[in-house]
């Protein structure tokens, strides 16, 4: 089948990535070979296809489809425009892997099956936390990085199993589905790094390289967010039960994610940190979903995921672009950096466009329905307008690259293709030294694709509407065991234990 | 009540107060594996045999990139705080309410007793998990924490199917792996053992050893 196939060749290259670490050339071309072969396969896989596994399964769906396609693509962007701008040799192998565990994720029809594969997924990640010069401290970013994944695994593992089995017995009261909602929504929001879980993945912006934090942060617990929009809907949406104080304490993390990442954004001194505060803003707006409770949320949280995983893949490859350009992630120190590289600048705008929205375009009016859905007035306009915050920190970053640089940078047209005379005698050396003189054009570039390709998505291009809206996947045999946890199984609310 | 699921249970809780409390690496990595390779025999009926291989190998995996990382002479983590007489006490105490609430509102599909030893477990990971400063042993806390969710797990919703136990594999031995690179990059990094940083790395370096620019 079409999705074991992009599995394999998802876990096999980057396996293969991980034997060669020793060779950093090697681990390059394996993994950037591999990232490319993951974005043909991920383009391969046919929708509805089913492999079924004792009771449960693997299916494919459009979503999962376009999903692992802007995965890929985004994935091998971000891995280029790393080569440019300088990241660790694990990257690669370490994006290979966790692609390979989201299309498991996803496409496994069991969500108690699927957050175990989606725990492992965010493990893989430490392998970009080593530093070559720090180990020590990196390998304790590392480890509260995986104390964080741990702890929302095992969350989310004893709220799925709590649901995942014959309840028309209950003798519980209703608070306990309460807290096994609760305990998934919380187990989501610690993986994004949510606003007040924000502590270790601000920690993890000091050793990533600027292109593997959307992958960590962004991609990886995406994939565990769909399994959760799923189940909340098949099993929790359709409860007689009133989830109110649950709701609210979501409701608060997601609120305090959206407003309070977007001022820490806005008050940082570095970009790596703005982007870091950026991907957990935006991931609040997923978090609001969780708490809509209403299967209305479906299709517009999954549109808001694709443009999220790209708009947030894209402003990466910016900051990549920048430090590749300027040598220095200091905001205050990219006084001009607009007028100096009118290419970054356009990158710029297509992200910001792209992040912020307008009406009308796909990820805009996916973000408006879920604060509707999931708030009330007076609420929900307040909120809404406080989605609109990254506007502040994109517009402080354009203000600076505006200003007249306050000294003499050189060179100035670094931002522009370089090309010298072949070498034919030295071609391999040509090679090299005209890859180094284009450092700063390649990731801009790289930066300015990723921006049109996140415009595409929030604009809701490649059919992101439609595949959002798709159910999620089935084994057709297995129909009956896996909607059995719905509300038709439990008794009367307020009827005595049997 | 089943006599051997009885024992193994046991066994499992002992491994994990031996995996909480020793300040021997060694010693508390083996008390790590035991409480992995017994967990997936909680259950009844008992797991398929694939399935059960493959947890039994992937509870070795782990425990054996663990050892790697332990590897050299009386190699010391930093252990219990409290000693192991209270972890016994608290195990035994969590044991005691994962037991009386088997199910947790609701006809249960597993064995109690993997309720009763998956709440040991879960109470015994609390100090080192919240508290640890030691990589390797907030590590042991995290695999005692996935081990007690895995066994609620069981407790509650019944025996896993092949393919969730072949999943649970890999996902015990990436964890054992992630934590062995992490404890031993760690180790390596002049005197400190497992210690974990106390400040934060500096960003400007930008840590780059694939394809290092020259600055300009």
């Amino acid at each position: 089948m079409s999705l074991v196939v992009f599995v394999v060749v998802a876990f096999g290259f980057a396996g293969t990535a991980v034997a060669l670490r020793g060779r950093a050339r090697a681990v390059t071309s394996v993994g950037l070979v591999g990232l490319g072969a993951a974005v043909v396969a991920a383009a391969a896989i046919e929708p509805d296809q089913v492999v079924v596994v004792g009771d449960a399964g693997l299916a494919t769906t459009d979503y999962l489809r376009l999903f692992l396609v802007l995965g890929s693509a985004v994935g091998l962007g971000l891995a280029v425009a790393g080569l440019a701008g300088g990241t660790r040799r694990d990257a690669p192998a370490m994006t290979l892997a966790i692609l390979g565990a989201v299309a498991l994720t996803i496409g496994l029809v069991d969500a108690r099956v699927a957050v175990i594969v989606a725990t492992a997924g965010g493990l893989f990640g430490v392998l970009v936390t080593l530093l070559p010069n720090g180990a020590r401290a990196g390998a304790t970013v590392g480890i509260r990085e995986t104390r964080a994944v741990v702890v929302a695994g095992a969350l989310s593992i004893a709220a799925t199993a709590w649901f995942g089995r014959d309840l028309s017995e209950l003798v519980a009261q209703p608070v306990v589905f309460g807290l096994a909602y609760l305990a998934f929504a919380v187990a989501v929001a610690m993986r994004f790094g949510a606003i007040p879980f924000h502590l270790w993945a601000a920690r993890l912006t000091d050793v990533v390289p600027e292109t593997s934090l959307p992958i960590l942060t962004a991609l990886a617990p995406a994939s565990l967010a769909i399994v959760a929009l799923a189940w909340v809907d098949a099993s929790v949406a359709p409860l007689p039960v009133d989830l109110g104080p649950e709701r609210a304490v979501v409701i608060a993390i997601a609120v305090a994610s959206i407003v309070l990442a977007a001022l820490a954004a806005f008050v940082q001194d570095d970009i790596e940190h703005v982007l870091g505060y950026s991907i957990v803003g935006d991931a609040g707006v997923i978090v609001l979903a969780l708490a809509a409770l209403d299967p209305e949320a479906w299709a517009p949280a999954r549109t808001w995921i694709l443009a999220f995983i790209v708009a947030r893949a894209a402003f990466a490859a910016w900051t990549a672009g920048i430090r590749a350009g300027f040598w220095t992630g200091r905001v205050a120190d990219l006084r001009g950096w607009a007028l100096r590289s009118p290419l970054l600048a356009a990158a710029f705008i297509l992200v910001a466009v792209a992040s912020v929205g307008l009406p009308g375009l796909a990820a805009f009016d996916a973000r408006t329905s879920l604060v509707d859905l999931a708030l009330d007035p007076p609420l929900a306009p307040v909120v809404l307008l406080a989605t609109l915050a990254p506007i502040a920190y994109y517009g402080r970053l354009m203000a600076i690259g505006l200003r007249r640089p306050d000294r003499a940078l050189e060179p100035v047209d670094a931002w522009r293709p370089h090309v010298v005379a072949p070498d034919v005698t030295a071609f391999r050396r040509w090679v090299f030294n005209t890859w180094d003189l284009n450092r700063a054009f390649s990731t801009a570039t790289i930066a300015a694709l990723l921006g049109l390709l996140a415009l595409a998505t929030s604009a809701g291009a490649f059919g992101v509407g439609e595949a959002a809206a798709g159910p999620p996947p089935v084994v057709p045999a297995s129909d009956e065991s896996a909607a059995s946890i719905a509300s038709r199984d439990l008794p009367p609310l307020g009827s005595e234990a049997p | 009540m089943n006599p051997a699921l009885a024992g193994v249970a046991l066994a499992v809780v002992i491994g994990a107060v031996v995996a909480a409390s020793a300040r021997n690496a060694r010693t508390a990595i083996f008390g790590l594996v035991v409480t992995m390779v017994g967990a997936p025999l909680l259950a009844d009926p008992a797991a398929a045999p694939i399935g059960l291989a493959a947890r039994l190998v992937g509870a070795v995996l782990a425990g054996y990139l663990l050892w790697i990382a332990a590897r050299g002479h009386n190699v010391r983590t930093a252990g219990s705080r409290v000693g192991w007489p209270t972890e016994v006490f608290l195990a035994a105490a969590a044991a005691a309410v994962g037991y009386g609430s088997h199910g947790l509102g609701a006809p249960a599909g597993g064995p109690v007793l993997a309720a009763a030893a998956g709440f040991a477990l879960a109470a015994l990971a609390v100090m080192p998990v919240v508290t640890g400063h030691d990589i390797l042993r907030v590590g042991l806390g995290l695999g005692l924490l996935l081990g007690g969710a895995l066994l609620v797990r069981t407790s509650l919703a019944g025996t896993p199917d092949q393919l969730e136990q072949v999943l649970t594999a890999g996902l015990v031995a990436t964890l054992g792996g992630a934590v062995a690179i992490l404890a031993a990059a760690a180790r390596a990094d002049g005197p400190g053992g497992f210690e974990m940083s106390a400040s934060t790395p500096h960003r400007s370096s930008h840590g780059s050893d694939a394809h290092p620019a020259r600055p300009r």
